[in-house]
């Protein structure tokens, strides 16, 4: 026995050889780090869509020890299509274990990109915190752009939305948190939304989506509000200008170390299809900057000062949720707090869909203030 | 042994008498014959054996002395043992005693005390607190340095032979009712088993007494430090002093007793905890470092951070061969360099670390021979794998990597994980006197993991290692 | 020196029997067959499976130390029961060949898209020979090695409670489109694994010990489910993970560390050691119904012959959708086992203790 299995031992490493065929050795692979897609006009004569798919690929030169892109542009009907021909003009065997960031130019993006998004689930080297972007615009122009002080185009949009996303000025959209909200039945889908300006690329907002559809966004500044009536969150800075909205006592403050607590409550009545949401969020911050008549150090003025700034919130708050309403896009997850608090059969019954527009929503912010700084 | 007794069967009750010994040792230039004609006395010995000191004491002063009526006295004194045989008198004069033939008696003197090594610090297990004696190549200082440390009367010694050309010792100890004696009858019987004409280290003994010789991982602990032995003897183990040989035999053994050093327990015990943990995750290190790199070049690209990404591709971009075949290269080049620094003297051999370490790594990178990151792994996994306490556990360990760095090459993770597989299906195969090697991971022993993994302070450690099955486990009666 | 298993080792082989490539589905399975909070129904499938270890502790209780075989020898004719074990160590072999086959599929399509998946298979044969020719105690203890390796990864939970929110288990129970009995049989294949708990009484100490070491072992597995399952609710909607081929591998494809991402390609090969375990342990218990037929022959060639049997018929589904339907035929028909087997002891055991006080 003892020789049968030594002898099979030896016959073994033979055997291992083929595996070598599925080596990926880093070197020779172009690891693909971001994608645009963007939907060519139509030309009359083809049935299907097609697509315009631009890759970048952070290179090697070991020539100059320096690290440059390689950007490679094709036309195909779907996504690893394009792959398959963008290899043809590098010789770098192409993978997309590496991918961060996929972005969509905002035609496509209104036309949906569930179609693109398929591909991304299936293959098991595509990572789950793929992130998601559109583009305000064309996405192959933002990319094949040439960003002087950026010498790699495709990290230095990943980086800017990484960083946004840590102070709440932008969302997080990964691939795991955009198939999420795109297969629950009570939230939609959202990504942030960048735009080339100058000689820069500049954050543009939140895409809003319905299902897969961009439908409408939330501009730059007001994506703190958003952040405030999505969910709990630490961190953020908040600058808030008075000037028009009341009596001009104040003028403009800021707050940082922002603190938000979200809930939600759902009134459904039994009855009727009668629903009402009511959100209330409490801020709390410390005041870093302010101009104005008012001492800070007076309980008062500070209570005057944080009803109006709760009022301004709550003001806008109550807009941009109309806004949402208008465009049915469902962005904050209302609806898994509508279906939480009924039955299955009645939440069946109701076509959130249609009755989203239409559910009361009232929204009420309050700000706390819980330092004014080291300055009297 | 068979050997000798067939040779005292074939002449029995043979007297034992001058011309016999003579015949025997004849072509013996190193034989010393001292004639006393005068009172009729004849001394045969091996002059290098024996202690000058001793060799007044016992010969030139008492026999000078006396008149020829007068020997017969002198030799009732006990020192003096009658030997009746032809074959213990040759065995005798072997050993290094003194054979003193008068008339038709012939008796031996013990007088032995050849020149042997100063005690000094094993190379090999140096510590930096606490005793820094080591054993000698000397049975007989062995045992003493033992028995220094266990005053009592339970500690019993029993003597074996082996070797039939050589017809060494091997000391078997332990302490009584500390001791399963299983464990000791098993050891007697294996060393009193072994019919080989020569055994010349503990070493070298411990794999023809093991329960699986041909397992890679060493199965009994061997240790030069008389310090580790009396705490082995003390623990419940037997241990086995072979003559000529400063490496000890500790057995029952487990596969992490291997990773402690005495030094663990000389320090307070969160350092010595420290330590402990500090060298299981240098075996972790050790093993994966490497492997993890050639698999993760070769196959597993996603694995890599984006920021790690550029510089390990561009580190590998100039290197002409698949990440298995420069890891390797590198493995085997460290390897040389260890070998040669252990081969060279110690000025040289550091002449060479330099060399091969500086040098050599420097130049390989620059060349675009091997990528940097590939040089800090192994590098380090090299380092890792010194910390190991045992050499021989470390030299094992160290070649263990060479399979798992070919699996990984050749299936990645998949590969590598199977590698692990294998060893431990293995280790769990093991057994040491019959123990679990795994003790206490597999038999779990929750109690004893505060003497493996970590140093407990020693009120936690109130009972023996449970790998000794011993009778009398408790071992700290205070209270606190 | 006839060692004997001490109940922790018993606990953890049950344990590691258990878990496997299954563990990776089992949220899915709950969510497309028990709807909305799906993973409610597993306190249900741990109550069978308390049921199922009872009928177990009745054949140890009325057993009293004497193996499954001698207790059937002893009441029925051989040529009833060398079909049952030729029957049983088919059954057994395959179920640990096709877990195997799975698993090594699954890897293939992470990692080694054109590799020849039986090369993979063979190497996985081979480590699973090299110990069940050790016999049960160093299964035991290897398989102690492998639980210590395997169970951390259960604390990675922790990495999701950032991205775990109550809403999303909805307030729903068992809602949506369900299928409770094929699902249930789905879903209880996930306890395969305590029935060896039979067939482990000659070799553990005390009966009474034996049977809390396998309610042990079974409450391991069931906190183990418990915990992926309401992870994958709370961070995945419940449509996404019914279309999620294995969400488990999509959650640790989530972790990622500074200095290492991706920790499927990782993690994943950990759950070569469960399989492992399945594999090992399935094949001896086929060997002792295999040496039950032929006595004499050596234990090693038979557990050889079980592998290669396994290895051959490990040929037979090509692709990805064939194993895991043959494997889901053959769980239902161990399910079978698990429940039928104790019950046709404990009657044989009955009869014989009438028998007994009748005489």
């Amino acid at each position: 026995m003892h020789k049968i299995s030594r002898i099979g031992a030896a016959l073994i490493i033979p055997l291992l050889l083929p595996a070598c065929a599925d080596q990926r050795i880093l070197e020779e692979l172009g690891t693909v780090h971001t994608t645009s897609y963007d939907l060519l006009p139509e030309e009359e004569g083809k049935s299907s869509k097609e697509l315009l798919i631009t890759m970048t690929i952070p290179k090697n030169d070991p020539e100059n020890r320096k690290v440059r892109e390689e950007i490679l542009t094709t036309t195909s009907i779907n996504s690893k299509g394009g792959r398959i021909r963008l290899s043809r003009k590098t010789e770098l065997s192409l993978v997309s274990g590496q991918l961060r960031n996929v972005l969509f130019g905002s035609r496509l993006a209104k036309e949906g990109i569930w179609p693109l998004m398929d591909t991304f689930q299936r293959d098991p080297s595509i990572s789950q915190r793929l992130k998601i972007t559109v583009v305000d615009g064309s996405a192959h122009d933002l990319v094949t752009e040439k960003y002087p002080p950026h010498p790699m185009t495709g990290p230095y949009i990943e980086r800017m939305l990484e960083k946004q996303e840590k102070s709440k000025m932008s969302a997080e959209a990964t691939l795991y948190d955009f198939t999420r909200d795109y297969y629950d039945d009570g939230i939609d889908p959202i990504a942030p939304i960048v735009k080339k300006q100058g000689g820069n690329v500049v954050m543009e907002g939140i895409a809003l989506f319905n299902e897969d559809r961009y439908m409408t966004k939330i501009p730059a500044d007001e994506v703190l509000i958003f952040g405030f009536l999505q969910g709990d969150f630490r961190q953020g800075e908040l600058s808030m200008d008075f000037g028009e909205s009341a009596n001009k006592e104040a003028n403009n403050a800021m707050f940082t170390s922002l603190i938000s607590k979200r809930k939600i409550k759902v009134f459904a009545n039994r009855s009727r299809d009668d629903i009402t949401v009511n959100v209330s969020v409490q801020i709390k911050g410390s005041v870093l900057e302010y101009n104005g008549k008012m001492d800070l150090s007076i309980d008062q003025d500070r209570r005057k000062l944080e009803r109006l700034i709760s009022e301004q919130i709550t003001d806008k708050a109550n807009d941009m949720i109309s806004k949402m309403q208008k465009n049915n896009v469902d962005s904050l997850g209302l609806g898994q707090y509508v279906r939480n608090s009924m039955s299955y059969g009645r939440w069946k019954k109701l076509n959130w869909e249609e009755v989203y527009p239409h559910v009361r929503v009232h929204c009420k912010a309050t700000m706390v203030i819980k330092d004014y700084g080291k300055f009297k | 042994m068979n050997d000798s007794g067939r040779q005292e069967n074939k002449e029995p009750n043979m007297q034992p008498s001058m011309e016999y010994a003579m015949a025997e040792l004849r072509n013996c230039a190193d034989l010393n014959h001292l004639k006393l004609p005068e009172i009729g006395v004849d001394f045969v010995y091996f002059g290098h054996f024996i202690g000058s000191q001793e060799f007044t004491r016992e010969i030139s002063e008492p026999f000078t002395h006396i008149r020829a009526d007068e020997v017969d006295q002198l030799l009732k004194r006990t020192i003096y043992k009658p030997i009746t045989e032809s074959q213990s008198l040759i065995k005798a004069i072997l050993s290094g005693e003194v054979a003193v033939f008068h008339g038709s008696n012939t008796y031996s003197v013990k007088a032995y005390d050849p020149k042997s090594r100063a005690i000094e610090e094993s190379q090999t297990e140096s510590v930096i607190v606490g005793p820094h004696d080591g054993f000698v190549e000397e049975v007989e200082v062995n045992v003493s340095l033992i028995r220094r440390r266990v005053k009592s009367s339970h500690l019993k010694v029993i003597k074996l032979e082996i070797g039939e050309l050589t017809k060494n010792h091997v000391y078997v100890m332990y302490i009584n009712d500390v001791v399963n004696m299983e464990h000791v009858n098993e050891l007697v019987h294996r060393i009193s088993g072994v019919e080989m004409d020569a055994v010349f280290d503990g070493n070298m003994l411990v794999q023809y007494i093991e329960d699986n010789p041909n397992s890679i991982f060493p199965l009994f602990i061997s240790t030069e430090r008389p310090d580790t032995a009396a705490s082995m003897l003390a623990e419940g183990k037997v241990i086995a002093i072979l003559n000529g040989s400063p490496s000890v035999i500790c057995a029952p053994a487990s596969f992490f007793e291997f990773f402690s050093s005495p030094d663990d327990y000389y320090q307070r015990w969160p350092v010595g905890s420290a330590l402990r943990l500090l060298r299981l995750f240098a075996l972790f290190m050790t093993l994966t470092l490497t492997p993890i790199y050639v698999s993760v070049t070769t196959f597993h690209y996603e694995m890599v951070p984006e920021t790690l990404l550029l510089s390990l591709a561009q580190s590998r971009s100039r290197v002409p061969f698949p990440p298995l075949f420069e890891a390797i290269l590198m493995e085997i080049t460290i390897e040389l360099l260890r070998e040669a620094g252990a081969r060279l003297p110690t000025k040289i051999g550091q002449t060479i670390g330099i060399v091969g370490g500086i040098v050599i790594g420097q130049a390989a990178v620059q060349a675009g021979i091997t990528s940097n990151i590939l040089i800090i792994a192994v590098a380090s996994s090299a380092i890792a794998s010194f910390v190991i306490p045992s050499y021989i556990m470390s030299s094992c360990i160290r070649l263990v990597r060479f399979p798992l760095i070919i699996l990984a090459g050749l299936l990645g993770n998949f590969g590598f994980m199977l590698g692990i597989g294998f060893i431990i299906v293995h280790l769990a195969g093991l057994t040491s006197l019959k123990n679990s090697y795994l003790t206490p991971l597999a038999p779990s022993n929750l109690k004893d993991w505060g003497d493996i993994f970590i140093r407990a302070p020693f009120s936690m450690l109130k009972k023996r290692p449970f790998v000794n099955q011993s009778p009398n486990p408790v071992r700290n009666k205070m209270r606190k | 020196m006839m060692e004997k298993l001490h109940p922790f080792h018993v606990s953890i082989m049950i344990y590691m029997n258990q878990s496997g490539v299954i563990a990776l589905i089992l949220p899915r399975l709950f969510a497309s067959n028990y709807g909305y909070n799906g993973w409610l129904s597993l306190a249900f499938f741990f109550a069978v499976s308390i049921l199922n270890i009872y009928l177990i502790s009745l054949v140890y209780h009325y057993g009293q130390g004497r193996s499954i075989f001698e207790i059937l020898e002893a009441s029925l004719p051989k040529f009833f029961l060398f079909p049952l074990y030729v029957l049983l160590a088919a059954l057994w072999t395959l179920i640990g060949c096709f877990a195997a086959k799975q698993f090594v599929f699954i890897f293939q399509m992470l990692d080694f898209p054109t590799t020849h998946p039986m090369l993979l298979k063979l190497l996985l044969d081979i480590l699973a020979f090299s110990l069940v020719i050790k016999g049960i105690y160093s299964i035991s203890k290897a398989t102690t090695v492998f639980f210590w390796l395997f169970v951390w990864m259960h604390l990675l939970v922790i990495y999701f409670f950032g991205e775990f929110q109550w809403v999303r288990l909805t307030s729903f129970v068992f809602q949506g489109e369900t299928d409770f009995v094929q699902g249930g049989f789905d879903i209880y294949s996930a306890f395969l694994g305590l029935e060896i708990a039979l067939l482990l009484l000659p070799y553990a100490e005390k009966n009474k010990k034996l049977t809390r070491a396998v309610y042990i072992g079974n409450l391991m597995s069931v906190l183990a489910y418990l915990v992926v399952s309401v992870i994958s609710f709370g961070v995945y909607s419940l449509e996404q993970l019914k279309r999620q081929q294995y969400p488990v591998l999509d959650l640790l494809s989530y972790i990622k560390l500074p200095f290492i991402e991706r920790m499927e390609n990782l993690l994943f090969a950990f759950i070569l050691f469960p399989v492992l375990v399945s594999v090992v342990l399935y094949t001896w218990a086929s060997v002792l119904a295999l040496k039950r037929i032929a006595p004499k022959a050596d234990t090693n060639w038979l557990a050889f012959a079980a592998l290669a049997f396994s290895f051959g018929a490990a040929w037979v589904p090509d692709v990805i959708s064939e194993v895991e339907m043959l494997l889901k035929y053959f769980s239902y028909a161990e399910e079978g086992i698990a429940f039928g087997l104790p019950l046709l002891l404990i009657i044989v055991l009955l009869f014989q203790r009438k028998g007994h006080t009748h005489a």
